[in-house]
């Protein structure tokens, strides 16, 4: 099965099945390698890279939630350069696309990062994050920039400046839209008595997200493809993501608590797209039916049409 | 590293705050060395997580490993747990501990937490006679070691960090380890290299080591949310530790 996942411009952006890491999951390279078998999943997207090095955010980085979790790294990367000089032979090694995640910082350092990316192979996209709060003219600018790319670009938005970003960003260039880029929150440490502000994981964000890419799907193009991705935790939740109008999904912070749910979601979304297609039987792919009961039931489906002639006849 | 499967075989209380579990595990577990922890999730049969609260994994640090792939960690009493109950294990984590060749005696401070993290090397240390002192400061010091070997020397320390004989307790050992509670991690620390310097005039190093048990969302190096900035580079407590030079955290 192949999926174009960004719009048809410069070059395509094909997956093997619409399921991947979301940025800042599985690290720069192939860090999961030993817990992950990344020839089942459609790509990769890297850890959040920068032009200059940033270096871990101090204080309390990880506050557990109920049914979630807050969490502030600061981003820490060693810069762009680096990045890819030290990642670029693991991710000849995969066996999937390469979606570097790019943070959109200012414009001079967009025009850095583009000049350095076009020349990489490995990389076969791009996701630009826009911050939080970012200015509409100033996400446009920056996006106008990175659609220099010889290469798909996907723009993350920020959850809460979705709505208002969508349309001009598809406008200023971007081959695909992730919706969204986790929102952000504040919770109490219980051991420092701190409030912490940080980006909320869990699968309450599906619900908020899903709405938000049904009611996208609606106003943006139709050529231009949704990647959803927030709160996934299990096959039903990216189906549903599918269901309203995405193409793709990414799957974050499920994967640290549950490696093997992104293959076992990348191998039920992948089959019930193809079989959706072809009009087949979906409860096949169904991770909670066996392969017998699916051909058991099959069986006795078409016993009970032989009965049925056999009674007609 | 791998993602394994296990279970809770028996539950033991060992004292008022803390019980013992004993985890049937994967071999690739029980060849665990001390400094090496898991990440653990409660999981049903068909590998769902029965709630998502706790949302993330735990790390567990191992306080002793037996014959027929069996595991110990010690577990607040607090927190209920059934035999039988199917467990999740992303594992080992980090690297061992590394200990001098010529080492004769041993100091390991808990400040504000339980000595887990230090309790596995205690077997393999006492079977070559090496000397161990345990001080317990700080709230650490309501933890009841009445199920440690008689072996181990166990010190209370007084309510300024203090000690009776702590200048010989120091000079005598050849290597400290020291684990501190969540919350002013970076405070604590910096009290206890205050105490120690204090004491000692010139502090080696390979000499006291800082034992990171922060919180891994992934455990594998991906995440980077429990890096610590150390001098020179950051350092991933789940890939390079858990134990650090205590000189090369940003005490200052």
């Amino acid at each position: 099965m192949a999926i174009e996942i960004a719009r048809p411009s410069k070059t395509s952006l094909i997956v093997s099945t619409p399921v991947m890491p979301a940025a800042g999951t599985v690290g720069f390279g192939d860090r999961y390698r030993a817990l992950i078998h990344f020839d089942k999943l459609g790509a990769i997207v890297t850890n959040p890279a920068t032009i200059e090095p940033w270096r871990p955010a101090a204080g309390t980085r990880v506050i557990s939630l109920d049914a979630g979790v807050l969490i502030h790294t600061g981003l820490p990367n060693p810069g762009l350069a680096k990045v890819i000089s030290q990642n670029r032979r693991a991710w000849e090694r995969l066996p999937i696309p390469v979606i570097l995640h790019l943070v959109g910082t200012s414009l001079d350092q967009t025009k850095r990062a583009v000049e350095l990316i076009d020349d990489v192979d490995e990389i076969a996209a791009v996701e630009l994050g826009l911050r939080d709060d970012i200015h509409e003219a100033d996400a446009v600018d920056l996006v106008a920039e990175a659609a220099r790319l010889e290469k798909p670009l996907l723009a993350r938005l920020p959850f809460y400046e979705s709505y208002q970003l969508a349309l001009p960003i598809a406008d200023a260039g971007a081959d695909a839209l992730v919706l969204t880029a986790p929102p952000r929150g504040t919770a109490r440490d219980r051991h420092t008595g701190r409030l912490v502000s940080g980006r909320l994981y869990g699968p309450l964000m599906k619900p908020l997200i899903l709405r938000l890419v049904g009611r996208l799907r609606r106003q943006l193009p139709d050529d231009l493809p949704i990647i959803a991705s927030g709160g996934i935790h299990s096959p039903q939740d990216a189906r549903d993501y599918i269901e309203a109008g995405a193409i793709a999904v990414q799957v974050d912070t499920a994967t640290w608590a549950q490696p093997k749910m992104l293959e076992r979601i990348a191998r039920d979304l992948g089959g019930w797209i193809a079989t959706r297609q072809r009009d087949a039987l979906p409860d096949e792919w169904n991770p909670d039916m066996s392969h017998t009961e699916a051909i058991q039931r099959r069986a006795a489906d078409a016993g009970s049409r032989r009965d049925t002639k056999e009674k007609q006849g | 590293m791998k993602e394994t499967q296990a279970y809770i075989e028996r539950i033991k209380r060992v004292n008022r705050g803390h019980q013992r579990l004993e985890l049937a595990v994967d071999q690739s577990l029980s060849a665990m060395l001390a400094g090496q922890a898991m990440l653990v999730r409660r999981i049903d049969k068909d590998y769902d997580s029965e709630q998502w609260d706790p949302y993330l994994r735990e790390l567990w640090f191992p306080v002793e490993i037996q014959a027929r792939n069996i595991v110990i960690v010690e577990r607040p009493a607090r927190a209920q747990f059934l035999p039988g109950q199917l467990l999740s294990i992303i594992g080992p984590v980090g690297k061992p501990f590394r200990f001098r060749h010529n080492l004769r005696n041993i100091l390991l401070i808990a400040y504000h937490t339980t000595p887990a993290a230090l309790l596995l090397m205690l077997p393999p240390l006492l079977a070559k006679q090496v000397g161990v002192t345990l001080v317990l400061m700080g709230s650490a010091r309501q933890y009841e070691t009445g199920h440690l070997s008689e072996e181990v020397e166990v010190i209370q320390a007084d309510d300024d960090l203090t000690w009776p004989d702590m200048v010989m307790t120091l000079g005598w050992a050849d290597q400290v380890f020291v684990v501190v509670g969540p919350g002013d991690e970076w405070g604590y620390y910096r009290e206890i290299l205050r105490l120690m310097r204090e004491r000692q005039a010139d502090m080696p190093t390979n000499y006291a080591f800082a034992v990171a048990q922060r919180e891994m969302p992934c455990g594998v190096g991906a995440c980077h949310a429990c890096a610590l900035n150390l001098r020179g580079a950051p350092k991933l407590p789940c890939v390079d530790g858990a134990a650090f030079d205590l000189t090369d955290l940003p005490l200052n």
